[in-house]
């Protein structure tokens, strides 16, 4: 079973991602786009298009009664919601099926429970799910949290409940700074996801982050899909994901499969969804959240079990069984995904709006290149910064991070600044190589891993001016000499050997 | 000739002059003979000895986007550089990148200590706090919550703590 026709009610190089695997299943897509979006890649990967309101995502992505509309007028029968944006929204849940159509994921009800903390928490504890000390009660008075935290020792993490993204987060050291750290949190809280209700937990230095993939479907029928190591991040943002985990003997990793699937069971979960777990140095792991949606990181699973997500995803919500049981999932090889952003790590990870001038995509064996950019793509202050994700299979780490190295050297994105460097560092780096990650390493190796970007060398500079002021095929004399194409200062009738389709010797 | 410079690094006085079988690249007095040709557009081969070497390269108006062994550069014309970013003096907090301002933190004539939040402009799902780059007092403000800014737009004035500046504000230049 498979919808008829979906919207896809996102952008950028998931909304691509989406489509290629309904193009392949013969489903029929509808793309939405904002004003800032006429001619963006996705716009292009799918059937058909709709304009769904001006730049400013609360406006356009975010805007649900636009988007139910769109599906609905469009006639598709199902709406997969990529991830951010709405992607968790228990409210876009419940509208999608209010209005009669399929939602690709968990119903509202999931949402709601996982996209609270202090419930999800709770959750888990009845379940049987190991998590960190804490307190996660509804009593939020001054004088509780602080008697709470006085139980639970220094230094201590204070979450708002309804949280993501870091924002809000905060850790204190001692009782001296914890009520006016109270007070910023419950306001950051309040303005960022309109509910101040904070929770406390004891913080863990130099943690590991690994999640587990689960799917279920309606028959409440759950499998895994093996971890992933999501350690290397930035802001609270993930950068670089692998699996397996190099943290992981093989007890641990059934061990952590198996507290997902309780975790997965407890929630009542539907569709693919993520199990995060905190990893203490010594190898203790704690239940941190569930993510009710597709991740960002889910290509690297689908290169270590061969399976295709976002099709298992159209399928189970169109209301198929898994087409397979745990004891059939395999999981060969070390698979690593590198996002690049548009960004420029030398001054803080500042956005990097802009165009893309020029675009290399990597290839070779185990090389897969997910991205929302094609050249003439422009990069606008509107969203997210990521630009492509690289993810690369091995047979072993070795071979995964050599081929890693070799793909990034050959990816280039002319235009606007990107991390790409820095992604080549942190790959190459002692540390990385050894698997020894914990959520600071970008911070902790900011010194090696920024140093000092390289000097032009001489040479360089010379080829460049010579490409650019030698040839004369630069932009604005492209223009002007459009017209004389047969003269000599045109570099393309300089190219020998070079001509489209040519049946030149030695061509079969 | 052309002054051509890449991040903080001195600019180079480069002359380029096409030969029969070679482009002649004059940097800094020196002469670099190279026998470079376009494969495609943005994509390049120089050809050397032994071997040849593919490099990336796309000119944007005074600006060369350069992919040369895996790392890349953006070579400036200077004279266009400089119209770009005139760095204002340290007294002027400019928007880091083009965004949205959210939050203004500060007054004019509010003491403010170094390090302290002045503004946040948010751009790309993320709020980036502009900073007092020293102790001292705000003198303007020339932006509002809800105003789009571009880069290099000088957003803030900061004068020396303790009195009250008289001291003429340089006109911010306005940008679209």
């Amino acid at each position: 079973m498979r919808p008829s026709k979906l919207l896809i009610a996102n952008r950028g190089e998931i909304a691509v991602r989406i489509a290629r695997t309904c193009r392949a299943m013969s489903v029929p897509t509808v793309a939405v786009y904002s004003e800032a979006d006429r001619d963006a890649l996705h716009v292009r990967e799918c059937d058909e298009a709709r304009l769904i309101g001006p730049a400013e995502a609360a406006h356009s992505y975010l805007n649900i009664d636009t988007l139910v509309d769109a599906a609905r007028h469009s006639g598709a029968d199902a709406v997969h919601p990529g991830y951010g944006f709405l992607s968790e929204s228990a409210a876009f849940a419940a509208a999608v099926r209010d209005a009669g159509l399929t939602f690709v994921g968990p119903p509202a009800e999931v949402h709601e429970c996982m996209g609270d903390k202090a419930r999800a928490r709770r959750l888990m504890v009845r379940a049987g799910v190991p998590v960190l000390p804490g307190y996660d009660g509804s009593d939020q008075a001054d004088a509780t949290l602080r008697a709470e935290a006085e139980k639970l020792g220094w230094p201590l993490m204070i979450k708002p409940s309804r949280g993501g993204g870091g924002k809000g987060m905060r850790v204190v050291f001692g009782a001296v700074g914890f009520d006016s750290a109270v007070q910023t949190s419950r306001r950051e809280a309040l303005a960022a996801f309109g509910n101040e209700d904070l929770v406390l937990e004891r913080f863990v230095e130099r943690p590991r982050h690994v999640e587990v993939q689960v799917l279920a479907d309606a028959e409440g029928e759950i499998v895994h899909l093996y971890e992933r190591e999501c350690s290397i991040q930035r802001r609270h943002q993930k950068v670089i994901e692998e699996t397996p985990s190099p943290a992981l003997t093989e007890a641990l990793r059934s061990e952590l499969c198996e507290a997902a699937l309780v975790a997965a069971r407890a929630a009542a979960y539907r569709n693919a969804g993520t199990v995060e777990f905190l990893f203490e140095p010594g190898g203790k792991f704690y239940f941190l959240e569930m993510n009710t949606r597709l991740q960002v990181e889910h290509a690297i699973t689908e290169a270590l079990t061969g399976l295709d997500l976002v099709r298992l995803q159209l399928e189970i919500a169109a209301g198929s069984a898994i087409p397979f049981e745990q004891g059939d999932v395999v999981s060969r090889g070390h698979a690593l995904e590198c996002r690049i952003y548009a960004e420029d790590p030398s001054r803080d990870d500042l956005p990097c709006p802009g165009q893309i001038l020029h675009l290399v995509v990597p290839e070779g064996p185990g090389v897969r290149f997910d991205s929302g950019i094609g050249v003439g793509s422009h990069v606008t202050i509107h969203y997210d910064p990521m630009l492509a994700k690289l993810i690369t299979w091995g047979n072993d780490r070795n071979e995964l991070l050599e081929r890693t190295d070799a793909a990034l050297r050959q990816t280039v994105v002319l235009g606007v600044t990107t991390n790409l460097a820095r992604l080549r560092k942190i790959v190459e780096h002692a540390a990385f190589r050894e698997g020894a990650l914990h959520t600071g390493f970008i911070d902790e190796q900011i010194a090696d891993l920024s140093a000092t970007r390289s000097e032009l060398p001489p040479e360089a500079l010379a080829a460049a001016a010579a490409a650019s002021y030698g040839l004369r095929p630069d932009r604005s004399s492209m223009e002007t000499a459009g017209q004389s194409s047969s003269s000599a200062a045109d570099p393309w009738s300089e190219l020998g050997g070079w001509r489209l389709g040519s049946s030149g010797a030695g061509r079969e | 000739m052309r002054r051509l410079r890449c991040g903080d690094a001195e600019a180079h006085a480069v002359d380029v002059r096409r030969e029969k079988d070679s482009i002649h690249v004059m940097i800094d007095g020196a002469v670099h003979r190279l026998d470079v040709s376009a494969v495609a557009p943005g994509v390049f081969v120089l050809r050397r000895d032994v071997g040849v070497e593919v490099f990336h390269c796309v000119r944007d108006g005074g600006t060369v986007h350069l992919s040369w062994r895996g790392d890349t550069y953006r070579i400036e014309e200077e004279g266009e550089e400089r119209r770009v970013s005139a760095r204002p003096t340290s007294d002027a907090l400019e928007a880091p990148m083009p965004g949205k301002v959210i939050k203004v933190c500060v007054e004019v004539g509010q003491e403010v200590a170094k390090g302290e939040e002045i503004l946040v402009v948010e751009a790309m799902k993320m709020e980036n706090a502009l900073r007092a780059p020293r102790a001292g007092r705000i003198i303007a403000i020339d932006t509002h919550v809800g105003a789009a800014v571009a880069p290099g737009r000088i957003l803030v004035q900061l004068g020396d703590a303790g009195r009250e500046s008289s001291s003429p504000l340089v006109t911010p230049q306005q940008e679209e």
